[in-house]
């Protein structure tokens, strides 16, 4: 049987560095059945081939503390979750603040677990003129202690002999080794720690000098009320349009490759309902998952930069009083903004903030935030409604991110104040050391969440996305008559004038495609409901369009372009296509949209959780489907109410 | 007649000031503040230097920096020690 290895310390002390470094990709994110908090779990395979299974635990303070993180590390040790007792503990502590860290081993080697202590960042000590006894350690604290630099991989080979040995034996840490029997913080277990970190470590003396050091500067700096906040907005504008750009490339890349997988199966099969459940349920599906990858991707990967810098918990002081005011922590902002890209990975950011309550009122607000799906159908809209005036389409364009975010804020003030009223838990937060962060474990982290989701949210979503493949393409209507007719019209001049008849080729398709769509059941369904959105403006084919937007809300511009008679890929900043939109004509012949319908539906668009994605995800972080559908009915009946105040007022 | 040392709350620490955190400092705090304080090394008799004044207030501890808000700086109390640099 592999033998299984808790991870256990202080936070910021390497350990997750430590354990990417024992078991490189293979890890993954996991919970204890009935617990949300995370922890992830990884194999370390030595050079002889054997396998030691490691439970990376979160960084906590004292295994005695009331706080989520610390109950699920003792119940762990004690064999309450998960597979039973690990057969050994890894004890990680950061040699530049031994004193606070040997008061939490002790407290953690007084469960008797066989463990091994492992003293990391010894390179950043020794630099200190800070020498480590490794056999002083030892004989001190009872069990095998090991000096190590995870960054560096000091001593990473020593440690894992030392694993593989303890792991496979019964010895538990001496008995005759006295440990404090008070937790970390007391009086007794401080002069315990104080006396032991004598024995063990030679170090210079270092003396009180009050002068100002570069970390003080840089601390004032980063945490000044304006400065701080200009150097935070800085800093965002700069992750943020990373996320917005640099995501482009990969996406559309994955766009690309879909669409040509889409079809080579589309030539390779036979016309039929397998292909299209191929092509557009199956392919279509999976290219809806896969292409919130690249923004989850760098998201993470530029968090864990700027977390491992230590800017990150300077930054959330910064923003902290500002947020307060909404009751929110200052660790929601980046959250916050972060969904301005994709409310995904903003919402699987919020991981950062510790208070459950503060975590689930930024989740829950999050979407109000105008995310990039959202942009087609900003353009479009506001094209629509001020058609020749690029400044006022400018200006409501604006309006709309200043409007989703003080409705998400304003929600977050009223959800503190009713549903999630609560104490917030004060920012007490340790401010780790300034360094160089490591792009290896940046790397490790950002593949990490992007498997997660992929996992998690993936497999949920590709399969709603079939059910709303089969609602849109089913049942099949037939050939509508006047498209028969211009394809026939197609052939005859063929011969003469090829662009003509390519035209009115497409000409045909188009037609096909919004009889197929009326008549299918989404569009039957549109038929039913048309009544409810009938009081924002909307006729039956909009409903359509907002119902199939569901999915995804950069849906709903597809669905116009079609029902419009622009073509499925038309281009939404296209003026020509812009002009054929706004001529569209409803089944009564009066125009599609009108300023009123237009301004209801940009309001709507603005405020509405028109994302499935979002909503499967909000139910993976909270653990329940309640949140999602809370959120839904929400955002639903406050974009509903203000769509209906606008079009009240245009009409 | 020794006079007994003054007891202010760390809030009024200037920037690079040290003082001592003395025996029930802490007790005006709920009692999960008061823990985790401890476990993050702010104990009875610890010394602390003040990096940043202010909110946050962002003392050094040994060799860890602890950021705290206004309001829990303004219920530690401290004994100031005197400057030994020059």
């Amino acid at each position: 049987m592999i033998p299984r290895i808790a991870l256990l310390g202080n936070p910021n002390t390497g350990k997750s560095t430590l354990f990417n470094r024992l078991c490189g990709l293979r890890s993954k994110t996991a919970n204890f059945p009935g617990s949300t908090v995370e922890h992830q779990v990884g194999r370390c395979v030595t050079k002889s081939g054997q396998e030691m299974d490691l439970i990376d635990l979160p960084g906590i303070y004292s295994l005695m503390l009331e706080m989520p993180e610390s109950k699920l590390c003792a119940d762990c040790l004690d064999g309450r979750v998960g597979d039973g007792r690990p057969d050994a503990a890894l004890l990680v502590l950061d040699a530049n603040n031994l004193s606070r860290n040997l008061q939490f081993a002790a407290s953690a080697l007084r469960r008797g677990l066989p463990s091994v202590v492992a003293i990391n960042m010894v390179d950043l000590a020794e630099r200190r003129g800070l020498i480590i006894d490794e056999r002083a350690a030892s004989q001190a604290l009872g069990v095998p202690v090991v000096a190590v630099s995870a960054r560096s991989g000091q001593g990473i080979d020593r440690l894992i002999a030392q694993l593989t040995r303890t792991s496979t034996s019964i010895a538990t840490p001496n008995p005759d080794t006295a440990f404090p029997t008070t937790e970390p913080g007391s009086t007794a277990s401080a002069v315990w720690a104080a006396d032991v970190f004598a024995r063990i470590a030679a170090h210079p003396d270092e003396k009180n000098d009050d002068r100002m050091t570069i970390h003080d500067r840089l601390d004032a700096a980063f945490t000044h009320p304006l400065l701080g906040i200009v150097f935070f907005v800085l800093m965002m504008s700069l992750l943020f349009a990373s996320i917005y750009w640099l995501a482009q490339f990969p996406m559309e890349a994955v766009d690309g490759i879909f669409g040509w997988l889409g079809n080579g199966v589309e030539m390779m099969m036979p016309a039929g309902t397998l292909r299209d459940l191929m092509v557009n349920g199956i392919v279509g599906g999976v290219s809806a998952t896969v292409v919130f990858l690249p923004q989850i991707l760098l998201l993470f990967f530029l968090l864990a930069l700027l977390e491992d810098s230590g800017y990150l918990a300077r930054a959330a002081f910064a923003v902290d009083r500002t947020m307060r005011r909404f009751g929110l922590p200052g660790q929601a902002f980046m959250p916050l903004l972060s969904s301005h890209a994709c409310a995904l990975p903003g919402i699987m950011a919020t991981r950062l903030i510790p208070n459950h309550r503060d975590r689930l009122a930024t989740i829950l607000v999050a979407p109000f935030m105008s995310c990039s799906a959202r942009v087609p159908v900003y353009a479009l809209l506001t094209g629509v409604l001020f058609a020749g005036r690029p400044l006022a389409a400018g200006f409501a364009f604006t309006g709309c991110y200043v409007l989703g975010g003080i409705v998400g804020l304003a929600t977050a003030a009223l959800l503190r104040k009713t549903i999630l009223r609560g104490p917030s838990t004060p920012m007490m937060l340790e401010l780790p050391d300034y360094r160089l962060p490591s792009i290896r474990n940046a790397l490790t982290i950002a593949m990490d969440r992007g498997m997660l989701f992929l996992k998690n949210a993936g497999s949920v979503i590709l399969s709603i996305a079939i059910v709303m493949w089969w609602l849109s393409a089913y049942p099949k209507s037939p050939p509508n008559p006047e498209s028969v007719a211009i394809e026939l019209r197609a052939v005859e001049v063929a011969q003469t004038d090829p662009t003509v008849a390519e035209n009115l080729r497409s000409q045909a398709e188009r037609l096909n495609e919004r009889t197929q769509q009326s008549g299918s059941f989404a569009g039957q369904l549109g038929a039913i409901c048309q009544p409810a959105f009938a009081p924002i403006g909307l006729d039956r084919q909009l409903t359509v369009a907002v119902l199939t937007s569901f999915l995804a809300r950069e849906v709903f511009t597809t669905t116009v372009f079609v029902l419009a008679g622009a073509g499925s890929d038309a281009d939404g900043e296209d003026q020509g296509t812009l002009a054929t939109v706004r001529s569209a004509t409803r089944d009564d012949g009066l125009p599609l949209f009108t300023m009123a319908t237009s301004a209801s539906l940009l309001i709507f668009f603005v405020l509405a959780m028109q994302c499935l994605p979002t909503l499967v995800v909000v139910a993976r972080e909270t653990g329940s489907w309640r949140w999602p559908l809370l959120q839904f009915c929400y955002m639903t009946i406050i974009a509903y109410t203000a769509a209906l105040f606008a079009y009240r007022f245009m009409s | 007649m020794t006079l007994a040392p003054i007891r202010i709350p760390l809030s009024q620490l200037a920037r690079g000031q040290r003082a001592t955190v003395e025996c029930s400092a802490l007790d005006s705090l709920p009692n999960e503040h008061r823990c985790l304080l401890a476990a993050m090394g702010m104990g009875e008799q610890c010394e602390v230097r003040v990096c940043r004044p202010g909110t946050p207030c962002i003392v050094q501890i040994d060799r860890t920096r602890l950021g705290l808000p206004h309001g829990i700086a303004d219920r530690i109390m401290v004994t100031p020690i005197e400057s030994t640099s020059p």
